[in-house]
């Protein structure tokens, strides 16, 4: 679940004028032990760990929902028709927490060191990117959480807490536990409302929703589906737009070889059940790696289950009995999987749900981290295990068809099938309060999410509520697109 | 086979037969009870294991009956009834309930048997339940009822209720599983153990054999006995051999579980009502395998088995020691008996036992004694007359043989004296006609006194290698003139041919050539006399093993069987003149030699004497035969 697409809906009896103090407290699922994005992580965790580390640091560019760049370390940016070089303007007078500048030969340093094919250039108030292979979705790629500008402290080990340019600063880390962040009161974006931030860990969804009830937490993860259920007095809950993929995934060495078995069991599976039952009403059935509100061609793709079809395709053929696994992490994976088991067997595929043994194919959350489609498209892959999305040379991802063939190429073949797009879900107190977002939300907004959000408590001693932000640090919003200077131009 | 070995072997074989008979009297009683014992204890089994299904499926009916009764599935019949169409919320349901009731299976099925929630199959949700009658024509009790799972089907004692809140009921299918885990809650036995078979396919499968801690080992074994209930719905028995060792074995009793046959669920419910009820339309469900372990019985037949051995062994060396306790006590005499019986019939007429007892054996022994001694008498008597028959014919040979020359003197001297006194001047004439007839049959009564006084005084053998064919040759050219003679004045009508078959390289013996001489000397002239007519006169030698034989034959006119036995009688002879004692004196030297001699003669054929003397040197010894 990402703090950083929750978006609190603002209660219309409360106040609206902002408040600064108080602490916000926050409750996850995950319990990281280092604050780092996990590698091999379920997109809970993944999320998770990027909300977090984007309330403590920036990246140099952010995207909005439509796609498009925003400036936040970086101003301006510019890159030359090959799409290989590429020169950003930095944001002056931005510090790190510790109060050290953030320059462009720390950026430079921090960024070479996540990319190592690039080409990292510091000049006296931009940076320079150069690769060999053309970077079309570069700004796209500078927005996702890797890419945050952190610094960590230097003596070596796993706890080492980031240090960033954001809202917020480290002021006690408790692996697994515990986290509180202060605000972070020279940030470059304005100091935000609240004090304080205290994140706890490993807290299921049940203790969160208990905790909400209780008041002793004010922003919670849900399940999607409890969206849809009316909300306790004063409590809010919202539904991000679909950034996760679940989907089958055949393994390199599975038995299943044959094409026609797996066109038969993509045929097989009956995805209104498992979206109306298990996923409660949650997520669409999906039969493309993106969503439809990234490309808009996801219709193309049929999510139709089709038995009678996956009978002639299988008839005469005999296949091997198939192991299929899932992440026992995934409380809702056991079942989805069983139940995909049972509609492979109505068309004779035998399907054994496992743990144990060779797997044959996986069932896998994948997040899309971006919504820059070729972006998500690209990670998606990665995580999934299959080759490399080909885009034309350059420029990359302009062209819907080349998005089209490049994830149709994905597909052919079988070597994923895709079921569901699923939203992550959260919950906020009544006392919480923050901006008022349309449909299209804020994309992975870096921290402005939490550090738009006040309290309404009348016990705050800081009644402070001017705000101070930077007019450019302030969310984004879509109606006033027109006002804000234009993303990339100097 | 001596009285003393058959003594024994009848003794053993009466001790072994005796133990032989009463151990197989008691292995098979003890067999039968066994059987009985083991038939008992199945069915004990048998009547618990019915006894813990029935509870077992009230037990689950019970259980199911508190579901459909229970507000959550009366809450859910509602929402149905109203309409509802998101039966997500439902999908955990049955989970729930289950573990509430402690179920392992549980379903939730709508009118239309579309699966609203499973709780042995959460994906299951939304499809038709085709194994379950409806609850119109699904039994009243618990019925056995394969299950499919994920990981495979498996065998459970179901019961249908159904939630009736408005026009739609809903069903509620619960049950528990038929495994291993029942089998546990059997009390069962030491020495029995029970095997659980889930019939689930078409096919023998041997991992469906289940005994308490899952698959059972060997199944192939027991499958013809699972196939046997297939085919029969019976309850067989059967012996099962797991190994070569027979106290390995285990007999089982198989018991068929039958549940309704389903796949009849879908047609007409009132066709099906009677039958589902009356038991009709029933399938195997599973097959309950008590078995009892042949081991108690077979180490018992063992030791039945070695103690009868023990017993028979020991039976017979007691009748060995017994045989030779009641040898030494009842057969010795009897061997004693048949020792002296050996040695009288030696000759030793003399020879007594001892008489040890007063029974049978006793009185035996007695009249054996008494037996010898009158032998004993009668031979002595015997002797005595044959010795006084013996002194008749020698007084009456001499008698004879006297008094033909005596009677000649008596005349001459009568004439003597008649002519003395008569006519004294023919005295002279008379007188030297006289004396020379006196002193003629003198002569000739010297003659008869000399031969009897020789024959009296038989010389000893001067024993020295000898030539037998050198001495036929020789006896041969004694009477060679005389038969020369007889053959020339008969002109062939009564010649007397002399054949001789004398063996060659007759081995050399030793003996006395001039007493052998002699012998076939009156031997021959024996057979010359046997024949006046004329016959064929023959002489054979011939080599025995450790003898040399020498006969005698002629063909004149044979002997009676009286006059053989009495041929060697000193002074007994068939002629008319013959002083009898020629056959004795060839008996006297045959003897002397250590030989024997024998007479066989048939009346106007012929007779044979035959000699036979050892090869090596004898003692003297007397000849019998």
């Amino acid at each position: 679940m990402t703090l950083t697409s929750m978006i609190a809906f603002t209660n219309a009896t409360g106040e609206t004028r902002p408040h600064y103090g108080g602490t916000l407290r926050v409750m996850m699922q995950s319990a990281p032990n280092a604050l780092d994005l996990p590698s091999n992580a379920t997109p809970a965790d993944y999320w998770d760990a990027a909300g977090i580390l984007s309330l403590i640091g920036d990246t140099l560019v952010k995207l909005d929902a439509q796609s498009r760049p925003q400036p936040a370390l970086a101003v301006a940016w510019q890159g030359d028709p090959s799409a290989r070089h590429w020169q950003l303007t930095l944001r002056r007078g931005v510090k790190f927490s510790d109060g050290t500048a953030a320059s462009p030969a720390a950026i430079v340093q921090i960024l070479g060191a996540v990319h190592p094919k690039w080409n990292v250039r510091a000049s006296s108030d931009s940076v320079s990117i150069d690769s060999e292979t053309p970077m079309p979705s570069l700004l796209a790629e500078l927005a996702l959480p890797r890419n945050l500008v952190l610094k960590r402290n230097g003596n070596g080990n796993d706890n080492r807490v980031p240090i960033g340019t954001g809202p917020f600063l480290v002021a006690e880390w408790q692996p697994g536990k515990r986290l509180k962040l202060a605000a972070n009161e020279e940030s470059w974006a304005g100091r935000p409302f609240v004090d304080g931030v205290e994140i706890e860990f490993g807290k299921s969804l049940h203790d969160q929703a208990l905790a909400l009830e209780l008041d002793k937490a004010d922003v919670i993860e849900v399940a999607p589906q409890a969206t849809n259920g009316s909300q306790r007095h004063g409590t809010s809950a919202s539904l991000s737009l679909p950034v996760e993929l679940l989907a089958l995934v055949f393994s390199p060495n599975s038995k299943a070889q044959d094409p026609r078995l797996r066109e038969a069991l993509a045929l097989a599976i009956e995805r209104k059940p498992i979206q109306s039952v298990l996923l409660k009403g949650a997520g669409e059935p999906a039969a493309s790696i993106l969503p439809n509100w990234m490309t808009g061609y996801s219709a193309v793709f049929s999510a139709q289950a089709n038995p009678q079809r996956a009978r002639t395709v299988l008839a005469g053929s005999r296949q091997p009995a198939l192991n299929l696994s899932f992440d026992p992490r995934d409380p809702q994976a056991q079942l989805i999987a069983e139940r995909i088991a049972l509609d492979a067997r109505q068309v004779g595929i035998t399907v054994q749900v496992s743990l144990s043994g060779a797997e044959d194919l996986r069932l896998v959350r994948a997040m899309l981290p971006s919504p820059d489609p070729a972006t998500a498209l690209v990670e998606a892959a990665r995580q999934l295990g299959l080759q490399e999305p080909v885009f034309p040379a350059a420029p990359r991802g302009n062209s819907l068809d080349d998005l089209y063939q490049a994830e149709r190429s994905l597909l052919d073949g079988y070597a994923v099938i895709p079921l569901f797009h699923l939203a992550v879900a959260s919950a906020a107190s009544a006392r919480v309060r923050g901006w008022e977002p349309d449909r299209l939300r804020e994309w992975s907004g870096a921290g402005l999410s939490l550090a738009d959000l006040w309290l309404a408590d009348s016990r705050l001693a800081d009644r402070r509520t001017e705000d101070s932000r930077p007019a450019d640090s302030r969310p984004y919003d879509p109606h006033s697109y027109d006002a804000r200077p234009e993303a990339g131009a100097r | 086979m001596s009285f003393r070995k058959k003594h024994l072997l009848l003794f053993a074989a009466t001790v072994l037969l005796s133990v032989a008979v009463i151990s197989a009297s008691v292995y098979s009683t003890i067999r039968r009870s066994f059987e009985q014992a083991n038939q008992d204890r199945a069915n004990a089994i048998a009547a618990q294991f019915r006894s813990e299904f029935k509870r077992r499926g009230s037990d689950v009916v019970r259980k199911v009956e508190s579901v459909a009764a229970g507000e959550t599935v009366q809450r859910i019949a509602l929402d149905l009834n109203r309409g509802a169409t998101d039966s997500g919320e439902y999908v955990s349901a049955a989970h729930t309930l289950a573990g509430q009731q402690q179920l392992d299976f549980l379903e939730l099925v709508d009118s239309r048997a579309t699966i609203l929630s499973s709780a042995q199959w959460q994906a299951k949700f939304g499809y038709p339940e085709a194994a379950i009658p409806p609850a119109a024509i699904a039994p009243a009790g618990a019925f056995l009822k394969r299950e499919e799972l994920p990981d495979g089907a498996t065998l459970g004692l179901f019961a249908v209720r159904a939630a009736r809140v408005g026009e739609q009921p809903l069903y509620v299918i619960g049950g528990e599983r038929l495994d291993q885990g029942f089998l546990s809650t059997l009390d069962i036995p030491t020495g029995t153990r029970v095997l659980l078979y889930q019939n689930l396919n078409a096919k023998w499968n041997p991992k469906s054999l289940l005994d308490l801690n899952g698959p059972a080992a060997g199944a192939d074994k027991i499958a013809p006995l699972v196939a046997q209930v297939r085919d029969t719905l019976q309850e067989p028995q059967g012996v099962i051999h797991w190994t070569s060792d027979p106290a390995d074995a285990e007999v089982f009793h198989a018991i068929p579980l039958t549940g309704p046959s389903l796949s009849a669920a879908n047609q007409s419910s009132a066709s099906q009502t009677s039958a589902n009820q009356n038991g009709a339309n029933q399938q195997l469900m599973g097959v309950l395998l008590v078995g009892s372990s042949r081991r108690p019985l077979i180490e018992l037949e063992r030791q039945v088995v070695s103690t009868a051995m023990l017993v028979g062994g020991a039976g017979i060396l007691v009748a060995v020691l017994a045989s030779l306790w009641f040898a030494a006590r009842v057969t010795r005499p009897v061997v004693s008996l048949a020792a002296a019986a050996r040695r009288v019939a030696a000759g030793d007429l003399g020879t007594k036992v001892e008489v040890e007892s007063s029974d049978e054996l006793g009185e035996l022994a007695a009249s054996f004694n008494r037996m010898t001694e009158d032998l004993v008498q009668q031979k002595d008597r015997t002797l005595q007359v044959e010795r006084v028959a013996a002194w008749r014919e020698l007084a009456r040979r001499l008698a004879h043989e006297l008094k033909n020359p005596l009677f000649p003197l008596q005349v001459t001297v009568e004439n003597l004296m008649r002519a003395k006194q008569k006519s004294p001047e023919m005295f002279e004439e008379v007188f030297h006609e006289g004396t020379a007839t006196l002193l003629a049959e003198i002569n000739n009564l010297k003659t008869i006194i000399g031969r009897f006084s020789e024959f009296s005084r038989m010389p000893q053998p001067q024993r020295r290698p000898t030539q037998v064919n050198d001495v036929v040759h020789s006896v041969l050219r004694v009477f060679h003139a005389q038969l020369h003679n007889n053959e020339l004045e008969n002109n062939d009508k009564d010649k007397i041919a002399v054949r001789t078959e004398l063996a060659d390289a007759l081995p050399e013996i030793s003996a006395d050539p001039d007493l052998l001489h002699r012998a076939l000397q009156n031997l021959v002239l024996n057979a010359i006399d046997a024949m006046p007519q004329g016959g064929e006169l023959t002489i054979r030698t011939a080599i025995l093993r450790d003898r040399i034989e020498i006969s005698v034959s002629d063909t004149g006119s044979g002997l009676t069987q009286e006059e053989c036995g009495r041929l060697f009688t000193p002074y007994y002879t068939t002629k008319q003149h013959g002083t009898g004692l020629g056959l004795a004196i060839v008996q006297s030297v045959v003897s002397d030699h250590g030989g024997k001699i024998a007479v066989e003669s048939t009346k106007e054929k012929g007779t044979t004497f035959r000699i036979e003397l050892s090869r090596e040197p004898q003692p003297w010894q007397t000849g019998q035969n």
